[in-house]
């Protein structure tokens, strides 16, 4: 009884371990996504005529950022999966 | 889409203190509708301790690989018999494809020398890989499952039941894309060795002249990034194609949570409210992630490559 009572409680701590990463993953690539594009509207409404060049150079840290967020979710979702 | 995934689900809404059995018994059975399948389609044997069985997603690689073989040879071959010089129909299409993955990912990460060199692989990549994730949006095993449920009433353990389970989408499984990564790994280490020679592209790891500490400190740095470039591959592209039916999956099942909640009523109610519309925006959010990943893993492969080639230090 003990045992199960002790195997839940500890569950449950992984189960809110991996929601509030998750969280905190989404929270720091809205953050990191956010800047980016605010850099990019203000270049170009600065100098509307590169816009394609800015939007080029903001594709690869874009998805580097992007990358980062998915492998926080991946092993988040590998928590949950790992304790049930 | 597996019946013992939703009477697990109805199961659990129903008795919430059967929280332990119930909820191992649910993610295993998400993780065996974005997998592989229980069983394989064709059984070998171990060859070398290796399992060569044939599973779906191996299936599904060979049925992309035969679709665009097919589709882009005939496309092109087409083109050549009439001796065009300006693309008409189809190849209008081809030519766009081309023509934007050589201009626009590799020529500026490559160079405008050895551009003609690189777009056959990474347009390889592309099509492949665009291929195999759009591949796996269209219901079709889902149509078949239909009409077995309907019509066709297979046994247990017929081939069409191994069919249908599992997963569509090839590149959501991790070893397709560890192997598709491993090729970029390969190409970013020739492509150095064509460029500078082989002792040479493994010096400009580490940029020349500095105090020797600071050496110790980089090299293990710059084998260990070497190594995570790759790994980082195949996780976005793994990880973004299995999000998206774990995504769908969760909400769609939201109706039989509350069917076994409220009743028949609260379950069409939230499916005609809620689920079915998110599914919708889902899925057409899915449309956007196949195209960019595709594009993502071209142009990430076609930077690590242009980095081999032209070093900065």
């Amino acid at each position: 009884m003990q045992d199960q009572a002790s195997h839940a409680a500890s569950l449950a701590l992984a189960y809110a371990g991996a929601g509030l990463g998750l969280g905190l993953a989404v929270v720091g690539a809205g953050l990191g996504i956010g800047k980016l594009a605010q850099g990019v509207a203000e270049g170009v409404a600065r100098q509307p005529s590169a816009s394609s060049q800015i939007t080029a150079a903001t594709n690869l840290p874009l998805f580097l950022l992007e990358g980062v967020a998915i492998l926080a979710e991946v092993f988040c979702l590998m928590i949950v999966l790992k304790t049930s | 889409m597996t019946l013992p995934f939703l009477a697990a689900i109805v199961a659990q809404a129903g008795g919430a203190h059967q929280v332990a059995t119930e909820a191992s018994q649910q993610t295993v059975d998400i993780i065996g509708h974005v997998s592989n399948g229980e069983h394989p389609l064709l059984e070998l044997p171990l060859i070398l301790g290796i399992n060569f069985s044939i599973t779906k997603h191996v299936f599904m690689l060979w049925l992309v690989a035969a679709i665009i073989f097919v589709v882009v040879t005939a496309i092109v071959r087409r083109s050549i018999a009439r001796r065009q010089l300006v693309p008409a129909g189809a190849a209008n299409l081809l030519e766009v494809g081309v023509e934007f993955v050589r201009d626009t990912v590799v020529e500026p990460n490559v160079g405008a020398k050895r551009v003609n060199g690189w777009t056959p692989l990474l347009l390889t990549f592309f099509v492949f890989i665009l291929g195999a994730n759009a591949i796996g949006l269209i219901p079709i095993f889902d149509f078949l499952a239909l009409l077995d449920h309907w019509f066709i009433h297979s046994g247990e353990h017929s081939f069409l039941q191994r069919l249908i389970h599992g997963s569509a989408t090839a590149t959501g499984n991790f070893n397709v894309t560890a192997g598709l990564a491993t090729i970029t790994f390969v190409a970013i280490i020739v492509a150095g060795t064509r460029a500078h020679g082989f002792v040479q592209h493994w010096k400009n790891l580490a940029p020349p002249g500095m105090a020797l500490p600071l050496y110790l400190l980089l090299i293990p740095l710059e084998i260990i990034g070497m190594l995570v470039r790759p790994f980082a591959l195949t996780m976005r592209l793994a990880a973004n194609m299995t999000g998206g039916h774990i995504a769908l999956l969760a909400i769609m099942s939201f109706v039989f949570v509350f069917t076994a909640m409220l009743g028949q009523l609260g379950g069409i109610g939230i499916g005609l409210v809620f689920s079915v519309p998110l599914g919708v925006g889902i899925s057409a959010l899915e449309i956007i992630v196949v195209l960019v990943q595709a594009y993502v893993f071209t142009l990430l492969s076609a930077v690590f490559i242009g980095m081999a080639i032209h070093v900065h230090h």
